[in-house]
């Protein structure tokens, strides 16, 4: 099997009632509209879209909190939408949510990190091993006594991460981990799970706003109003800078400032993406200049 | 309206095995007109620092003036204060509560006293300001996007037209083009009113662009301020207390040390491209 997740015209609707004078009636929201997509085992991907675009809608698919409305999702193999394979679906799929407030259990840092595993049924002793390098992990361990709600937000964020990675899942999905963060630990959290996909071979779906995160990505897929609207490596991607833009994205730093030297009428190339690219470039210009 | 800080230290749970000093001996001055940008690493006393200003938090020792007068002298002007300065708080999220998108920003103007009309014409003019259309007004804040969310909270601040804007990471979770359409508002409210604006923020590139002045945070204690130009230059300290300097400034110290001409103090993209430009045509000749 390597395939971890598979999506087949996976559909979503959001269904309310709305009480209205004259009784009730219901109002949908497709979220998800007819996505097909596979994510293969060990492999990074990024997914980038506009604020309401389905990103969320598509990260709680894969932790089976939400069944296709239509369509199939399969993670690992599992058909999502099979109320039996729940647990197995979580523990396979681990989840970093939006929100650090909402994923805090427990009052000691250290308790909400050995969480997950403690459910699992693991040993103590591996639990132990386990918290530790979380904290370490993520930077927290000199908190590891403290009391999760007293945290900054961004504080709290690593704590979840690292609750997460305790659990040592095949595949993190993570929705947006670093919103809260300062720049050096978006940088952790992002050399971080690079690290645990390149050592540990643990597939990476990161939902990001910022387009810095995924230049290292394997692959980038960006959704748009519910559809697959682009995939690509993010050099492909990112290089199409106008029509990235047109889904009110943005692109990375470097590609903005080749685009608009390019603009200034200076030969600089288009696929962009790294400050060390950009400056080999100048350099590169200056020779032939 | 201006702001001062005077020696304010806040300790949480003060007195016990838990006590946690959040600020220690912080003075800033935030003067009328002026557009303020506050970083600092996670947990450096920021948010802790921004609820002392509209009184949510009182100082464990130290005073917080508003044009001079402390803010805590009478309590029966609390309410006008909270009012005044428009705190749009760090997960403002968690207060969305009324029934409908338009209900949830019509609230503050409603408590106001305004007349149907005036708050009418407030709740349409912030909406749009916030990129939120008319199809969302009779939508409930639960089932809207993380970002949709924010944009409908701040646009709840926005309705009261306080005279101080201040804002917790207000673009964390929005997508770039919301970003910059949020900042671009309240840039463009700072411009036309003349708010005093405070911006947290961790994203330095914002930060480099808009404010006239930065204060950086560390543990509780303010490590430097001063315009951005001057505070970017510490890079390598502001690395050493999680932070860093705008992106592009990596790029044009990057190029200098491959011998380019160019100047120092440049972090925003416009500025960058043009000196790379005038720098290469110049070699060009
Ligand atoms: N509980 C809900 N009930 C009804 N509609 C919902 C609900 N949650 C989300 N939606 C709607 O579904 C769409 C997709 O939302 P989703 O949260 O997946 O977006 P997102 O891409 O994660 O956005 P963001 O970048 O803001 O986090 C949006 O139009 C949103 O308003
Ligand atoms: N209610 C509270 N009780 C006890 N300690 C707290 C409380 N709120 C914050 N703290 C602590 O005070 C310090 C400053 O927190 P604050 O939230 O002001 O930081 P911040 O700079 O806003 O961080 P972030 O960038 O993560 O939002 C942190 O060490 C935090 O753990
Ligand atoms: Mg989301
Ligand atoms: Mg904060």
């Amino acid at each position: 099997m390597s395939e971890m997740i598979r999506a087949e015209h996976l559909t979503y609707e959001y269904v309310r009632t709305v009480e209205e004078e004259k009784g009730s009636r219901s109002e949908t929201v497709l979220a998800l509209n007819d996505v097909t997509l596979t994510i293969p085992k060990g492999a990074f991907v990024a997914v980038l879209g506009h604020n309401g675009s389905g990103k969320s809608t598509f990260a709680k698919e894969i932790n089976a909190l939400l069944k296709p409305t239509k369509g199939v999702l399969w993670v690992d193999g599992m058909d999502t939408s099979d109320d039996e394979l729940l647990w197995e679906i979580r523990q396979s799929a681990g989840m970093v949510f939006q929100n650090p407030d909402n994923q805090i259990v427990a009052t000691v840092v250290e308790e909400d990190v050995a969480f997950g595993p403690e459910n699992l049924g693991v040993e103590p002793e591996e639990i132990r091993r386990r918290v530790d390098q979380a904290l370490e992990t993520v930077g927290m361990t000199a908190f590891r006594k403290d009391t999760p709600s007293k945290l900054s937000g961004g504080q709290k964020q690593r704590i979840a991460i690292a609750g997460v990675l305790a659990m040592e899942p095949e595949c993190i999905v993570l929705d947006e981990p670093t919103a809260m963060l300062d720049p050096m630990g978006r940088k952790d959290v992002i050399e971080t799970i690079h690290r645990l996909n390149k050592e540990k071979g643990i597939t990476i779906v990161l939902i990001t706003h910022y387009m810095e995160e995924t230049v290292d990505a394997d692959w980038m897929v960006i959704i748009d109003d519910g559809k697959v609207a682009m995939e690509g490596t993010p050099r492909e991607v990112f290089s199409q800078v106008e029509k990235v833009k047109g889904f009110g994205l943005d692109v990375p730093q470097a590609t903005e400032l080749a685009y608009r030297l390019r603009q200034m009428g200076l030969a600089v190339p288009k696929d962009i993406l790294t400050t060390e690219e950009m400056v080999g470039a100048l350099c590169q210009l200056q020779s032939t200049m | 309206m201006s702001i001062t800080i005077n020696h304010v230290t806040h300790i949480y749970n003060p007195g016990t095995a838990m006590a946690k000093t959040a600020l220690d001996d912080v003075s800033m001055e935030f003067h009328d007109g002026e557009f303020i940008g506050l970083i600092g690493h996670t947990g450096s006393g920021k948010s802790t620092l921004i609820q002392h200003l509209n009184a949510l938090l009182k100082p464990t020792s130290g005073e917080i003036l508003l044009n001079g007068e402390n803010i805590h002298q009478d309590k029966k002007r609390l309410k006008e204060i909270r009012q005044r300065v428009g705190l749009v708080f760090q997960y403002p999220e968690h207060q969305l509560f009324e029934m409908t998108v338009y209900q949830d920003v019509a609230y503050g103007p409603t408590n106001l006293g305004l007349s149907e009309e005036e708050i009418d014409r407030r709740v349409r003019e912030v909406l749009e300001v916030v990129g939120m259309g008319e199809e969302t007004y009779e939508k409930s804040p639960f089932e809207l996007s993380g970002g949709q969310k924010r944009r409908v909270a701040i646009a709840g601040i926005l309705a009261m037209q306080p005279e101080v804007l201040v804002l917790d990471e207000p673009t964390a979770g929005l997508d770039p083009k919301g970003r910059d359409e949020i900042l671009d508002a309240v840039q463009e409210m700072h411009r036309r009113l003349g708010l005093l604006v405070v911006l947290v923020s961790h994203s330095m590139e914002d930060v480099a662009r808009l404010a006239d002045r930065i204060f950086v945070m560390h543990q509780g204690k303010v490590a430097f301020s001063g315009t951005p130009k001057e505070v970017f230059s510490h890079a390598k300290e502001l690395e050493q207390i999680g932070l860093a300097a705008p992106q592009v400034s990596y790029i044009l110290e990057g190029l200098r040390q491959k011998g380019f001409s160019l100047p120092k103090d440049i972090y925003t993209i416009e500025e960058a491209a043009k000196a790379i430009s005038d720098c290469l045509q110049g070699t060009k000749k």
